[in-house]
């Protein structure tokens, strides 16, 4: 019985642990210069997954690198940028993927997230890969635009899961990342 | 007095040395610069040792270091010809941005473009996390302050030019 459990318990946490985000690349912008500041670059700091901030003043980037043990939630950040005063203008997020299928248009459970890749392929993602968001919030309008078209989901526009999603496994309204990769 | 002041600035360099770990920070040597002026040759940070110099990271696309720059002009006509010296570092990846930026505030001191992108870059190296960032530099080449503005700096350079 006490085998069952431990197996089942390895079972549950080899599932879960399909992936991990480790680090990302974001952009910020605004009406001021975001690098005219740190008001971006502390702001990031205190987000509680966030070990470290680097600062690319050249490429204009935020380096973040991510807690080994803490969860990453990409609105977390997006949040942090907007309460400095500035937008997120390019979000990309890297981590080590372990068979995670991301077919064109489909849902994935990666690292805990709810992922809809919106392109997507064939072949199941292993190793570090880096995968862009692509939702409201994490690029322009326009750019939003562009990828929002490229699927007929409705929970592209809402960042939420819809109809659609809870055909494949996921919960009625829980928040659903859209990414291109 | 005298005492006030040490303990201020004591503190001054604790805070500093908290707030901005990786930072290069006061007491320590300057390190080498050594990037493309206007006129394209390679300019030396160390060349200028003996001089008291105010380094500043800056950018044509930076408002706040654009009005700086206006500021530091009066602080160059009134102090350059005692032994001050500016070398403003562009981190412009456009050469062009640059020279126009240049030209158009009328800079006269120093300039040179950090050109290199990514990690090798020299506002990587000193850690430039946001513009404009400064250093006053004293004759010896070791940092003495950092982002002074205003009354601040001009009294730093008065008191670095007359030891």
């Amino acid at each position: 019985m006490k085998k069952l459990l431990i197996l089942l318990i390895v079972v549950a946490f080899s599932v879960t642990v399909n992936a991990q985000f480790t680090k990302a690349t974001l952009k910020a912008s605004g009406l001021t210069c975001s690098m005219c500041s740190k008001a971006v670059k502390v702001a990031l700091e205190k987000v509680d997954f966030v070990q470290e901030v680097k600062v690319d003043i050249k490429s204009q980037d935020y380096v973040l690198v991510f807690k080994q043990s803490g969860h990453v939630e990409f609105d977390a950040l997006s949040k942090a940028v907007e309460d400095a005063g500035f937008s997120v203008a390019s979000l990309k997020a890297s981590g080590n993927f372990a068979d995670v299928k991301a077919a064109k248009d489909s849902h994935a459970k990666v690292a805990g997230l709810n992922i809809h890749f919106l392109n997507g392929t064939d072949e199941t993602l292993t190793g570090e890969k880096t995968i862009t968001i692509v939702d409201k919030n994490f690029l322009s309008a326009k750019e939003f635009k562009k990828y929002a078209n490229t699927t007929k989901h409705t929970c592209v526009q809402t960042g939420v899961s819809g109809d659609c999603c809870t055909k494949e496994g996921i919960a009625a309204h829980e928040r659903v990342y859209h990414v291109i990769i | 007095m005298k005492i006030q002041r040490k303990i201020n600035l004591l503190l001054f360099v604790i805070i500093l040395s908290i707030a901005a770990k990786a930072q290069p920070g006061p007491g320590q040597q300057a390190m080498e610069i050594a990037l493309p002026s206007l006129n394209g040759d390679t300019l030396k940070l160390s060349s200028l040792k003996g001089k008291i110099v105010l380094l500043d990271f800056w950018a044509s696309w930076c408002g706040p270091c654009r009005i700086s720059n206006k500021h530091m002009m009066k602080l160059y006509a009134k102090y350059k010809s005692q032994g001050f010296e500016i070398f403003g570092v562009s981190v412009d990846n456009s050469e062009k941005d640059w020279k126009k930026a240049v030209q158009k505030d009328k800079i006269t001191w120093l300039q040179v473009n950090d050109r290199e992108m990514g990690e090798a870059s020299t506002a990587m190296k000193w850690n430039v996390s946001a513009l404009p960032t400064s250093y006053l530099i004293n004759k010896e080449g070791k940092l003495v302050g950092m982002d002074l503005e205003g009354k601040d700096l001009e009294a730093a350079v008065k008191d670095l030019l007359s030891k």
